[in-house]
C-alpha cells in the first residue's frame, strides 16, 4: 500500500497541467504568425524567393510551438521530443537527397 | 471481469499504462507525418519543374477562405487542449463542452473546404473534368496535388471529429476522468497532427506566390 501511494504521488507530479492562460497565449502567437505570414505571401509578391523560404520558416516555427506547448512535448519526457527529431531529421534528408538528384539531372 | 478466485491475469486489461499508450499514439503519428512527408516531396519535386505553371495555378486558390481554415483549425486546436487541462482538473462539464467546440470548428472546416471544392468542380478543375484535361501539364499536377493532398486531410478532418465523438460519448459515460484521461490527450495529439499538417498545406498551395 506503502509502495502504491509513493508511486501515485510519483506519477502526479510528473503531470504537469497547462493553465487556459498559456494555451490562450499560446494561441494568439500561433495567430499573429498567420497574419504575418497572409501579409509577406500578398503584399510580398513581387520578393518571390523570398516569400517561400519565409513563408515555410513561418510555417515551421508555427509546428515547433504547436508540438512544443500544445502537443505537450515541453512537459513531457524528452524522449518524445528526440524521437521527433529523429522523424524531422530523417525527411529533411530525405527532401534534400531528392533536390539534389533533380537539381543534377 | 469479476474473477471468483480474485485471480486476475497479468495483462489481462486490468492494468494501465498511460505512458506506453501515448509512446503508441506517437509512433503512429510519426507514420502518418511520413504519409504526409512523401506527398510534400512529390509536390516540391513538381514544383521545381513546373514553376510557372504552379505560380500561375495558386492564384485561383481562394486566400481567404484558406485563412479562415487556418484561424478555425488553430482556435480547435486550443479549445481540445484547454479541454485536457479542463478533465486534469476534474472539470467533467468544461471538458465536454470544449470537445463540442472542437467538433464545431471540425465541421466549420469541412463546410469551408466543401464551398472551396465545388467551386473548383463548377470551373471543372478537378482531374478528369473536360477542363481540367484541356490545362497544361504543370498546372493540372498543381491541381491533381491541391485535390489529392488536401482531400487526404480532410479525410482526416472527418476521422478527428470522429474520435473527438468518441471521446465526448465515453467522457459523458464517466469513462474518462481527472484520473483516466488517456483518451483524452491522444484524441488531442491527433487532433493537433490534422492541424500541423494544414500549417504547411496553406502555405504550399495558397500563398506561395
Amino acid at each position: 500500500m506503502e509502495n502504491k501511494n509513493l508511486h501515485n504521488t510519483e506519477n502526479h507530479k510528473e503531470h504537469h497541467i497547462s493553465s487556459y492562460k498559456d494555451h490562450f497565449s499560446t494561441l494568439l502567437a500561433l495567430l499573429l504568425l498567420t497574419v504575418v505570414t497572409v501579409v509577406v505571401s500578398v503584399f510580398g509578391a513581387d520578393l518571390r524567393s523570398l516569400s517561400v523560404a519565409t513563408a515555410l520558416l513561418i510555417a515551421t516555427v508555427k509546428v515547433v510551438v504547436v508540438a512544443y506547448y500544445f502537443m505537450h512535448l515541453k512537459y513531457d519526457m524528452k524522449l518524445y521530443t528526440w524521437l521527433v527529431v529523429l522523424v524531422a531529421v530523417l525527411f529533411v534528408a530525405f527532401t534534400a537527397l531528392t533536390s539534389i538528384e533533380y537539381f543534377n539531372r | 471481469m469479476e474473477h471468483a478466485s480474485g485471480f486476475v491475469l497479468p495483462n489481462s486489461g486490468h492494468n494501465r499504462d498511460a505512458e506506453a499508450s501515448k509512446m503508441g499514439m506517437w509512433l503512429f503519428l510519426f507514420t502518418e507525418l511520413l504519409l504526409f512527408g512523401g506527398l510534400f516531396i512529390v509536390y516540391m519535386v513538381y514544383r521545381m519543374i513546373n514553376h510557372e505553371a504552379f505560380l500561375l495555378s495558386s492564384f485561383e486558390l481562394d486566400v481567404t477562405m484558406g485563412t479562415i481554415n487556418t484561424v478555425v483549425l488553430l482556435v480547435s486546436s486550443m479549445t481540445i487542449a484547454m479541454s485536457i487541462t479542463a478533465i486534469q482538473k476534474g472539470n467533467i462539464k468544461l471538458s465536454v463542452n470544449l470537445l463540442y467546440a472542437t467538433l464545431a470548428a471540425a465541421i466549420i472546416f469541412m463546410v469551408i473546404k466543401y464551398f472551396e471544392w465545388s467551386s473548383k468542380i463548377h470551373h471543372g478543375l478537378f482531374p478528369g473534368m473536360d477542363y481540367y484535361e484541356s490545362l497544361p501539364k504543370g498546372e493540372g499536377l498543381f491541381f491533381y496535388l491541391y485535390f489529392f493532398m488536401t482531400g487526404l486531410h480532410a479525410l482526416h478532418i472527418i476521422i478527428g471529429a470522429v474520435i473527438i465523438g468518441v471521446v465526448i460519448y465515453r467522457t459523458k459515460k464517466g469513462l474518462v476522468t481527472s484520473e483516466k484521461y488517456t483518451l483524452t490527450e491522444n484524441a488531442g495529439l491527433y487532433w493537433h497532427l490534422v492541424d500541423l499538417i494544414w500549417i504547411y498545406l496553406f502555405p504550399l498551395f495558397y500563398l506561395i506566390h
